[in-house]
């Protein structure tokens, strides 16, 4: 993938001390990648490839992990991100309508980020306040007892905000396209 | 050798090694056993491809041979109803994850895949499971052998090969669950990874996912 | 402190809690449950306003956060402890209620017993949450501190003779700690109910200097929370457990393995880790014994698998969370190949009770082969929803009716889905099994992970198996063949017959695949996973064969089988609520002015019934999806 100018030289920075604060062993291979992806919002394959070499393992190997685990993700994630659950009491009561009302709305599909990266969309399971199905996590805050009628509520109030960011943002991350698609 | 102790596999009494796998001791001695994902060096096996099952005396539930270590007086039956009926469904889901096209594959009458079919009468056709052969790019970038992973079994000897054998480690396992997949950093072709092409996965590959290129096999016969 | 005897050390530690503590009793307290499902009601807006009021009347009182108290089904709760008064707790809170609190029983001494919803202490004026119907049948052991003390503060937790079981410990021999567990015989409360003690013992018999001790918190069941209820409300129990278990196995190092979608449990265990390690109550020399013991957190990355015990020791050890065949277990080779004890987070909660108590008192609560409580996060079709405890051999009609006090709105009940993906369906006809291990798996439930979904009428079974088995086919690590193929081939069969394909042969094969998923599977998720799907064939067959034969679904719910109608004779042409509730502009008014669906457009999602008012109810499903004769329709 293409990295925008100025991209390299943040990564490759993060990515040093990240490195730079733990001790070089495969037990640490995970809490790193966490590290990163704390601190850039994704796991970029340069990133992927200077831990690997750090700690002296194949890069096949961390990009394995990478594709593993769920908290992982290669591309830069969209401006918002909508988190619905689909843990057993939210699905009972309509999380999955919640979702496709979300999909309809940002034209994605669950786990996709939008063309504009203005949203990603995930689905998780249970985010521990089932008394409030079905819930939404929307950019770290929780929304209870969400509707379609609240979607398109939830949705309105990110496009009024989210459009003023878009023009507070310089570049726009490209994709990265490559690897996995979860 | 009186170190070794002695076991019945299928009635027949045989003498082994202590501390083998109860697959190894069973094929050493001629007695066939399906399989997939075994390698006899590895210390921890794998254990994926199910098929291996077998029923020791004295276990409630059938055994996978090849994490079973061989113990003086175990008595091993390969077939039995249960042991048949595991194995089959096993097969049958192993190949509705397989492009069936066996005689478009170069492994075609040297495949362990036909080989198990015939030795327990098992047929290279789906009939109970809807075929789930996922679409895969051919990755025929290396200069002599080609991978088509609409071919693979996820056995995990070309890992093997490429780890413990070869000690380049280009390709591994990604992702999860039905996902799960054989290749390289990033998806790249294989030519375009630290593949050295030594071609022992190949060797290894005991179905036609990577096999070699027609022209090689011409020219090297 | 060297010279100290542990309990002299400790009793200096507690003492001085005691004071930091009481130096405020006098004031009145303010405290407010912000566990994460306070935080989701909004209980953070509920602290803002509560500091603000007090701050604008200039009161002396403090605002506390608690965890979860477990009546999250009247989040956001506050507890108001004003000297004087017995602690009583609010539910529902907002703005308006706060500024009633702050004005009349802070400022003034009025209790507002209109919103009251129960008093903490037993006293003449106002019932305890004892004195509710549902007190009868809980028994707190592990969740009794949880949502009243501060979880961020070990002074609260010492104060209340929190750590005083491992001084007393220390005093004694380690194989002391090992008999009274083995004695209590503490069953895992992770899932398959092992005794922890046999575990434990089984890792001194393997021997060698170091052995792991392993806190199994990463809660994957996508309908349970207690084990993060737990950790956010009252870390210290579950530190002070390992820590004992530590002390009776001779373990230096432990981990606390936490799913990284619980943020706020990461950072009260950490705080609750530096906080012991600041009094010496974690590191070398514990409370001046001969006894050191570290605890570390190890965050999970998501992934369900990874609870299974060496997949969990494989992602610690920077691996996918692969499982492995097993023997050898993790007693013998664990985690660094070393013996591991890995327990749950409630396993070691109940370990400085016992110490404390005694085995006998553990013993004398629940039955005789599962002694103890049983705690369940109780959601799904129930009114009180939240997290319960009760003693092991209450019945489950006794846990959903008289201490989830039943169905909400007149629902009738149909199911209880007990023990998450790996769990089973149980019909009305086994509401009178009692809540044990082997009770439960007899029934072809199992106790698991404690997640209790109650389900009505207007839930459909065949529905609630493809959720189930959607989940564990995503969740599969995809190692063995019947895990990563046969559930998807399961999957792929419960999605057709959601959509009322399949013949006469379509459900024999499916109990064909599910049983040789569930014996040839390599590890516990995909031999369990066929369980939803066993026990509904088992007790809701019919409701299969009429998603088959009929193309119906009985409860409404499978999007193929059903659409939705507007009753002519029941729509009000004078209405216009579900033209506007519809997101797709389905919905159209007839030249009659009557309103209709156009089917073609309509997504099914449910606006327009939800929306229609209830003098109306003019918006039905119906199933199999097919409209009323025309004339019908026309009026
Ligand atoms: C797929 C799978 C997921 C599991 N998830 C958990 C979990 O989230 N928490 C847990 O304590 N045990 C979980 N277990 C059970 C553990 O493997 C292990 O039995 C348990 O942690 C042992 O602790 P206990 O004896 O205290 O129950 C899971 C098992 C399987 C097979
Ligand atoms: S050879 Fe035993 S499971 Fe594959």
């Amino acid at each position: 993938m293409q990295l925008v100018e100025g991209e390299k030289e943040v990564i490759i920075a993060c990515v040093n001390e990240v490195l730079k604060e733990k001790e070089k062993t495969t037990e640490n291979l995970i809490p790193i990648l966490q590290n990163v992806q704390a601190r850039l919002g994704y796991l970029p394959s340069l990133a992927m490839e200077m831990i690997a070499a750090d700690l002296a393992v194949p890069a096949a190997d961390v990009f394995g992990l990478a594709t593993f685990y769920n908290q992982f993700r290669l591309s830069p994630p969209g401006k918002h991100q909508v988190k619905v659950c689909l843990g057993t009491a939210c699905y009972m009561v309509g999380g999955k309508i919640a979702l496709e009302s979300f999909e309809r709305r940002m034209e994605i599909r669950e786990g996709e980020t939008s063309v504009d990266r203005l949203y990603s969309l995930e689905r998780v399971a249970c985010v521990g306040c089932c008394t409030m199905a079905p819930v939404v996590v929307v950019d770290e805050v929780v929304e209870g007892k969400v509707t379609p009628t609240r979607v398109d509520g939830i949705m309105l109030a990110l496009q009024e905000n989210g459009d003023t960011k878009k023009s507070e943002m310089k570049t726009d991350l490209p994709d990265e396209g490559e690897g996995k698609n979860k | 050798m009186s170190d070794q102790i002695t076991i019945t596999i299928d009635g027949r009494q045989i003498n082994v090694m202590p501390g083998l796998k109860l697959l190894w001791a069973a094929l050493d001695n001629g007695i066939y056993i399906p399989h997939l994902c075994a390698i006899r060096e590895e210390i921890r096996p794998n254990a994926s491809c199910r098929l291996c099952f077998v029923e020791i005396e004295g276990s409630k539930h059938p055994v996978t041979s090849c994490t079973k270590t061989v113990e003086e007086n175990m008595v091993v039956k390969t077939r039995s109803p249960r042991i048949d009926r595991l194995v089959k469904t096993a097969f049958e889901l192993i190949i509705s994850d397989h492009n069936l096209k066996c005689n478009e594959c170069p492994a075609n009458k040297n495949c362990v895949l036909q080989t198990i079919a015939k030795e327990r009468g098992l047929r290279l056709k789906q009939k109970r499971f809807k075929s789930i052969v996922r679409e895969f790019e051919l990755d025929d970038s290396p200069e002599v052998f080609a991978f088509d992973r609409s071919r693979c079994v996820l056995c995990g000897q070309c890992i093997w090969a490429d780890r413990v054998e070869a000690k380049v480690g280009a390709i591994g396992f990604t992702n999860r669950g039905i996902k799960r997949m054989v290749t390289t950093f990033k998806d790249l072709p294989l030519a375009d990874s630290i593949c050295t092409q030594c071609t022992l996965c190949v060797d290894a590959c005991p179905v036609g996912a990577l096999y070699y290129k027609k022209d090689r096999k011409e020219a090297g016969s | 402190m060297s010279n100290l005897t542990p309990l002299v050390s400790y009793e200096k530690l507690r003492s001085e809690a005691v004071l930091a503590t009481n130096a405020d009793a006098e004031k009145t307290r303010v405290l407010v449950g912000t566990a994460t499902c306070g935080v989701a009601a909004g209980a953070l807006q509920v602290k803002e306003d509560f500091i603000r009021e007090i701050g604008a009347k200039g009161l002396d009182a403090e605002v506390i956060e608690v965890g979860c108290m477990g009546h999250c089904y009247a989040e956001p709760l506050a507890v108001i402890a004003k000297p004087g008064f017995p602690p009583i707790c609010y539910g529902h809170l907002d703005n308006g209620l706060v500024h009633r609190l702050v004005e009349d029983f802070l400022a003034g001494d009025d209790p507002c017993y209109e919103y009251a919803m129960a008093a903490l202490e037993p006293n003449d004026v106002f019932p305890t949450f004892a004195e509710f119907p549902r007190g009868v049948y809980e028994q707190k052991l592990i969740l009794e501190q949880c949502g009243f003390i501060d979880a961020r503060n070990i002074d609260s937790y010492l104060a209340r003779d929190g750590y005083s079981a491992l001084a007393q410990a220390l005093e004694g021999e380690p194989q002391q700690v090992l008999a009274e567990i083995k004695q209590a015989n503490l069953r895992g409360r992770g899932g398959a109910g092992f005794p922890a003690g046999l575990k434990w013992e089984a890792c001194i018999k393997s021997g060698g200097e170091q052995i792991y001790v392993i806190c199994n918190a990463d809660e994957g069941d996508p309908g349970a929370f207690m084990d993060r209820s737990i950790l956010e409300s009252d870390p210290h129990l579950v530190l002070e457990g390992m820590i004992l278990c530590a002390y009776a196995v001779g373990s230096g190092k432990g981990f606390l393995y936490i799913r990284a979608e619980y943020p706020r449990a990461v950072t009260h265990v950490q705080e609750a880790i530096d906080q012991a390690r600041a009094k010496g109550l974690l590191g070398t020399k514990i409370l001046g014994s001969d006894f050191s013991f570290d605890l570390e957190i190890f965050q999970g990355s998501g992934a369900f698998v990874c609870g299974e015990a060496t997949a969990l020791v494989n992602s610690m050890e920077g691996k996918m969370g692969m499982p492995e065949s097993r023997p050898p277990r993790l007693a013998q080779k664990g985690y660094r190949g070393r013996p591991t004890v890995l327990n749950n987070v409630k396993t070691f909660a109940y370990v400085p009770l016992i110490i404390k108590n005694g085995a006998d008192w553990f013993k004398a609560i629940g039955t005789p082969d599962s002694p103890g409580t049983a705690v369940f996060s109780l959601v799904g079709k129930v009114v009180n929803t939240g997290l319960v405890e009760v003693p092991m051999g209450t019945t489950l009609r006794q846990l959903i009716f008289d201490v989830g006090d039943g169905l909400p709105n007149g629902r009738e009940f149909k199911a209880v889905q007990i023990g998450g993906p790996s769990g089973g369906c149980l019909p009305e006809t086994a509401l009178d099994v009692p809540i044990d291990f082997d009770s439960l798996q007899e029934a072809g439930a199992i106790m698991g992970s404690g997640g209790l979904v109650v389900m009505a009428q207007d839930d459909c079974m065949v529905a609630v198996a493809r959720y189930f088995l959607e989940f564990t086919q995503h969740e599969s690590c995809g190692k063995c063949t019947f895990c990563r193929l046969g559930t998807k081939q399961m999957l792929d069969i419960l999605t057709d017959i959601t959509q009322g394909k399949g013949d006469d042969q379509t459900l024999a094969l499916l109990e064909e695949l599910s049983e040789d998923v569930r014996d040839g599977s390599l590890c516990n998720l995909g031999r369990t996973a066929p369980n939803p799907v066993l026990t509904t064939l088992k007790y809701f067959r019919d409701e299969y064969e009429a998603h088959i034969k009929e193309g119906r679904c009985p409860a409404l719910v499978c999007h193929d089988l059903i659409l939705y109608y507007i009753l002519p004779r029941k729509c009000s042409k004078l209405c216009n609520v579900c033209v506007g509730s519809c997101p797709t502009e389905a919905i159209f008014t007839r030249e009659d002015g009557l309103k209709e669906i156009n089917q073609e457009k309509c997504v099914k999602c449910d606006n327009c019934l939800k929306a229609c008012p209830p003098e109306y109810t003019a918006v039905v499903k119906l199933s199999p999806p097919i409209l009323p004769p025309e004339k019908e329709r026309k009026n």
